[in-house]
């Protein structure tokens, strides 16, 4: 199996040359060669012809060798990619073409296509997968270098020309996205700081909560320390009482010390993180920062979390950050009339869809009808003081995480807000 | 030997004041909840009650309430996190000996439990 090299080159000998020069213009060149040519070396977007006939012949005899799985094959088999690199052709590149590459004139990128490859290697073998497999187009984003060495991120769009056409009229296609990337890096840094921000506000909201969970513990510490101290003062000291208390001591620090990592962890200015998430977790997190508020305020919480859901792709702070937001939210509308007991019900569950979807309602007077469109859309709040910040962030949040993030009126009575994710792929 | 019974939602710090109570010479019999207290009352069970006032179900204040619309003469202490000045007020007004905010010293609690049962 490692000879076919050697058979693919003797198979497209013929074609591995560069075909433009094999193929000069004729008189008897029809008008519209000549016009598709004008056309293309005026378009305004680069542009770059190929010949992919070597990459047919290699296929084919890939394909007459019984080779069914290109993707393992040419994972395997590197060199395979290196030579179709080497063999293929650029036979015509246009002016938009020259300037994306910084090339002199457009004839000098009449080459082999390797240079096209060298930054983003995987982008050739990819290219190649999609030609197997009787694609018509392939787009990907993809780095490339150009002739002065500076490297430039681009779209790449191949189109293979489908029989009649012949395979050395390939057209490859390259969008500068430098400066959209660039954009869309800063759009991101500017939603981080955005959420940064709000998380900062909600813990400031949720300080005597926070300090109360914090508190707690301390007292436990304390109060076992003493009592230690006077089972050790006594004239027979009771050392496995003080073994216990002492166990006691080492676990309550440990919650308090676990508490005041998940602050800092929400009070932190990292850049986010993605990774697979057990959604039930997280909302026992988010939890522990409205808990005492909760508790203080005889507020009914009941907790529904599906069992055996799929993990989700997500940042665990920024979807506690999400979900502590429609908790406050709950809370604050409990507080702002009589409607209801005082209730939040928060649950998770797969949607039919198969997403993993959460949930937040209160027994609130729920949003006015009116505003219902509206609630998502930044600086728009119907608080007193309210900067209307924090529902925009969990929109973007979500969006940013793919999920769809829907704000309702339950039909007995509050709202209810809830998001939902696609499962992370094993 | 004096019984007093504890009620802290926090196993934590129930825990930790049922030991304290024992090392002091005292029965401690802790209790998660009001209710579970409740249930476990009866008249001349329990010499005092320490007693925190947030609690889910039945708080503090409510239950001290109770056992004042039930003709219990119970003795209570209140030892809280961080109720406002309001709540303890009402809880004094319910007929608590005394309110203390965590963390209590051990022997402040003591002391205050001492003259307590010496009033009752």
């Amino acid at each position: 199996m490692d000879e076919p090299l050697s058979i693919v080159s003797e198979r497209v000998g013929a074609a591995a040359q560069p075909v433009r020069h094999a193929r000069p213009p004729r008189a008897e060149e029809d008008a519209g060669e000549r016009r598709y040519r004008r056309l293309l070396h005026r378009l305004p977007i680069a542009l770059v012809q190929i010949d992919a006939r070597p990459l047919a012949a290699v296929l084919g005899a890939l394909r007459s060798d019984g080779e069914t799985d290109l993707v393992a094959c040419l994972e395997a088999r590197d060199e395979l990619v290196r030579t179709v690199r080497q063999i293929m052709y650029v036979t015509d590149a246009n002016q938009a073409a020259a300037t994306l590459f910084g090339a002199a004139t457009a004839d000098a990128l009449v080459r082999p296509i390797d240079f096209l490859f060298q930054v983003a290697p995987e982008a050739a073998r990819r290219m190649m997968i999609a030609c197997f497999e009787g694609k018509r187009r392939h787009v990907e984003l993809m780095k490339v270098r150009k002739l002065d060495g500076r490297v430039i991120d681009v779209e790449l769009t191949v189109t293979f020309p489908v029989p009649p056409e012949q395979l050395d009229m390939t057209l490859l296609t390259f969008e500068d996205v430098t400066d959209r990337l660039r954009t869309e890096a800063q759009l991101r840094q500017l939603q981080a700081d955005y959420s940064h921000a709000t998380r900062i506000a909600t813990l400031g909201e949720l300080a005597s909560s926070i300090a109360h969970e914090v508190n707690q513990p301390l007292a436990a510490i304390a109060m076992n320390a003493e009592t230690s101290l006077r089972w050790l003062s006594r004239d027979d000291p009771n050392l496995a009482k003080v073994a216990d208390l002492t166990a006691r001591v080492a676990d309550s620090a440990h919650r308090a010390s676990e508490i005041v990592h998940r602050i800092r962890a929400m009070a932190a200015r990292d850049v986010p993180e993605r990774g697979p998430l057990h959604l039930n977790e997280v909302v026992r997190e988010a939890l522990l920062f409205v808990h005492h508020d909760i508790e203080a305020r005889a507020i009914d919480l009941s907790l529904d979390l599906a069992a055996g859901l799929p993990r989700v792709m997500g940042d665990r702070v920024q979807l506690q950050q999400v979900i502590v937001n429609f908790l406050v939210n709950g809370l604050q509308a409990i507080g702002q009339g009589n409607a209801g007991r005082g209730r939040i019900e928060i649950g998770t569950a797969l949607d039919e869809k198969g997403a993993v979807g959460l949930f937040v309602r209160d027994d609130g007077p729920g949003i006015d009808p009116e505003n219902l469109d509206r609630v998502f859309d930044g600086f728009f709040t119907t608080k007193k003081g309210g900067v209307g910040i924090g529902l925009a962030i969990c929109q973007s949040i979500v969006a940013a995480h793919g999920g769809r993030i829907v704000a309702a009126n339950h039909p007995d009575g509050g709202a209810r807000f809830s998001f939902a994710l696609a499962p992370a792929a094993d | 030997m004096p019984v007093i019974a504890v009620l802290d939602d926090d196993a934590a710090m129930r825990d930790a004041l049922r030991d304290l109570l024992q090392v002091a010479g005292f029965t401690a019999i802790p209790y998660a909840g009001a209710q579970a207290f409740l249930a476990d009352f009866a008249p001349g069970r329990f010499d005092l009650l320490v007693t925190d006032l947030r609690m889910p179900e039945l708080g503090g204040v409510e239950l001290l309430r109770r056992l004042r619309a039930m003709g219990a003469n119970l003795p209570a202490i209140v030892v809280t996190s961080s109720s406002g000045p309001q709540t303890k007020a009402q809880a004094l007004r319910e007929g608590a000996f005394a309110c203390l905010t965590k963390p209590v010293p051990g022997d402040v609690l003591l002391r205050c439990i001492g003259s307590a049962l010496d009033r009752g």
